[in-house]
């Protein structure tokens, strides 16, 4: 009885684990997450594919600003880092008002930052990195 | 042929035409166009930018429909999070 009573709780303790490895796969299972990867690869390159799978981000560099890059993240509810000169310097916080699957948002900063900067970059919710705090105090 | 993409949470929707076709006056082909821009007009009123993909340019944002376009993908609006 004590054996089995160890195994339910071990079962039980390990499922929400198992839950959390599982979900990205069977996310990408669904249609939706299908049709937005078959998107995010016909706009990107086989590098910056490379770079999404491999590292978790993609850096989209900014057409306006020399040496400033924005680092997407692949995994949702993460921030967009504004990296200038190899340094962070802020973190945005900009979502679409409809649900979209990962892929799309992805596509989604993409081309907002390459083709449409100025309007990202107005909407989006600014967090400075602590280092920039202590140079504006 | 030309595509019109619209995000969404099923993945994207999508609406295909055929450029020679509709030059040449075929009515599936027009009926296909007219539908992609009334679904881009109608997005665009939702506040969606749309942007315009040609093969090896980087993408551009456009404010009317572009039936010569090679793709046009249509992305929600944005908001501060």
């Amino acid at each position: 009885m004590s054996i089995t009573l160890s195994w339910l709780f071990i079962v039980a303790a390990l499922s929400p684990l198992v839950w959390i490895l599982l979900l990205p796969h069977i996310k990408r299972w669904s249609q939706a997450e299908r049709r937005a990867e078959s998107l995010l690869h016909a706009v990107l390159t086989p590098e910056q594919c490379h770079q999404l799978r491999w590292c978790g981000y993609l850096e989209v560099p900014s057409p306006s600003a020399a040496g400033r890059v924005y680092r997407v993240p692949r995994a949702r509810g993460s921030f967009v880092q504004v990296i200038e000169n190899g340094k962070a310097i802020m973190r945005l916080c900009v979502q679409p008002v409809e649900r979209l699957p990962d892929a799309d948002v992805v596509v989604l900063h993409k081309l907002m930052i390459e083709a449409n900067e100025e309007h990202y970059l107005q909407n989006a919710n600014k967090f400075l990195c602590i280092d920039q705090m202590s140079l504006l105090l | 042929m030309g595509m019109l993409r619209v995000m969404s949470r099923r993945g994207d929707d999508r609406v295909t035409w055929d450029k020679q076709k509709v030059s040449a006056g075929d009515p599936e082909a027009v009926a296909a166009i007219r539908e992609a821009e009334r679904i881009f007009a109608q997005e665009r009123a939702k506040g969606a930018t749309a942007f315009r993909m040609n093969p090896g340019k980087p993408a551009e944002r456009i404010e009317t429909f572009d039936e010569t376009a090679e793709q046009i993908v249509l992305v929600p609006r944005v908001v501060g999070g």
